[in-house]
């Protein structure tokens, strides 16, 4: 359900004047408790764990309603709900900033792929099949779906930002671009 | 844990969660009240919006600064607070506006500006912006011109997003401080502009 680009349905955006950090203790707690289960596992794991909240759960849940339904599954996969025996801390990628040339320079026209997957992909749907231009390398990171698939760091890819013409993506009345920032081995030539 | 009836409130469920961490030496209690209290205090050299508005303000008042936010922004960032993801930063002009979204979950410069408002992760802002940015941004009192580009960007990687807004006019002797008083987090963002003098 966390897919959300370009749907349709909802509303105007609501915005609250001066709103607190936490709207209620708990809140607060679990953004901290997410903290020391995430130590041991990836950011791609935890989004992952998220993902699979039935649809109409995550949509009727509050944003920490849902960290707090992943990190409750991923506090007992780690054990930590069980004994007092610590998984590993996990690396933080290195580097993020790649020292390689990657397949694709400035200015080339890009496709993006189609990875119809039941793991976990940071492609939107909105972007699939689409069309776009590299502006240039954004960083260099872990893929994502290995990351969330192993709970650990694999070797770094490169990340290009890709522009696309909203008006190939939402139609001839959209006249914007968006851009986002896609994995090498989510790319093909057009 | 969470699926037994009747339904336990997530207060409750916080609740069993962290005793279990606690009673397992995971976690102590006085750590997790520590860390809520700093993230509500927001101290203004920790990550918060008024962190982000000192180093806008400087980039503002400071070329040198400017330059090198705009090209090496994870160091010069990091001289304020360090950044452990890389993030770069979009200038505004007066041909382009920039705003940040995360359509697939909440990506968001937290280690410069904090953690996101509420809106910024609703499922209104992230399924709406990257289709109809000008109806949204209008919700926000903010009218881009027909003639100045619009770019969206959908923060789908590890790379975070700040927007560095256009400096008001009216502003040429002011020093960094007083310009800081200026720059909102929505500013920042891109769903809003830098207040008028």
């Amino acid at each position: 359900m966390h897919d959300l680009g370009g749907m349709h349905g909802f509303g105007r955006v609501l915005v609250e004047e001066d709103e607190p950090v936490f709207h209620a203790p708990w809140e607060g707690r679990v953004w901290r408790l997410s903290g020391t289960v995430l130590r041991a596992t990836t950011i791609d794991r935890f989004r992952y764990t998220i993902e699979q909240m039935p649809p109409a759960e995550y949509l009727a849940a509050s944003y920490y309603e849902r960290w707090l339904w992943a990190i409750e599954r991923l506090a007992a996969e780690q054990g930590l709900l069980d004994g007092s025996d610590r998984p590993a801390r996990i690396g933080r990628p290195s580097p993020p900033i790649p020292t390689w040339a990657g397949r694709f320079a400035r200015g080339d026209r890009v496709r993006v792929a189609n990875p119809v997957t039941t793991g976990h992909t940071r492609v939107p749907r909105y972007l699939r099949r689409h069309v776009g231009r590299v502006e240039r390398v954004a960083c260099a990171w872990p893929n994502p779906g290995e990351s969330a698939a192993t709970g650990a760091h694999g070797e770094p890819e490169l990340v290009y930002t890709v522009a696309f013409d909203a008006a190939e993506l939402f139609g001839p009345t959209a006249d914007h671009t968006v851009t986002a920032d896609l994995c090498e081995s989510d790319l093909e030539e057009p | 844990m969470s699926d037994e009836t009747p339904a336990r409130t997530p207060a409750e469920r916080a609740e069993i969660l962290e005793r279990h961490l606690h009673d397992h030496g995971h976690v102590h209690h006085d750590d997790v009240d520590a860390a809520v209290a700093a993230a509500e205090a927001a101290a203004d050299d920790g990550p918060s919006p008024a962190l982000g508005a000192r180093v806008v303000a400087r980039a503002w008042a400071d070329a040198d600064f400017r330059h090198r936010l705009l090209t090496d922004p994870v160091a010069t960032i990091g001289e304020y607070q360090l950044q452990t993801v890389p993030i770069a930063v979009l200038e505004n002009t007066a041909s382009v506006h920039n705003v940040v979204v995360c359509t697939l979950c909440s990506c968001y410069p937290s280690g410069l500006l904090g953690n996101p408002p509420t809106w910024y992760k609703s499922f209104e802002y992230r399924s709406r912006v990257v289709r109809e940015p000008r109806a949204v941004l209008a919700e926000f009192g903010v009218d881009v011109d027909p003639d100045v580009e619009l770019r969206v960007h959908d923060s789908t990687a590890e790379q975070r997003y700040l927007v560095l807004p256009l400096r008001p006019a009216g502003t040429e002797d002011w020093d960094e401080r007083r310009l800081a008083g200026l720059v909102t987090r929505n500013s920042m963002i891109g769903t809003g502009l830098a207040l008028p003098p």
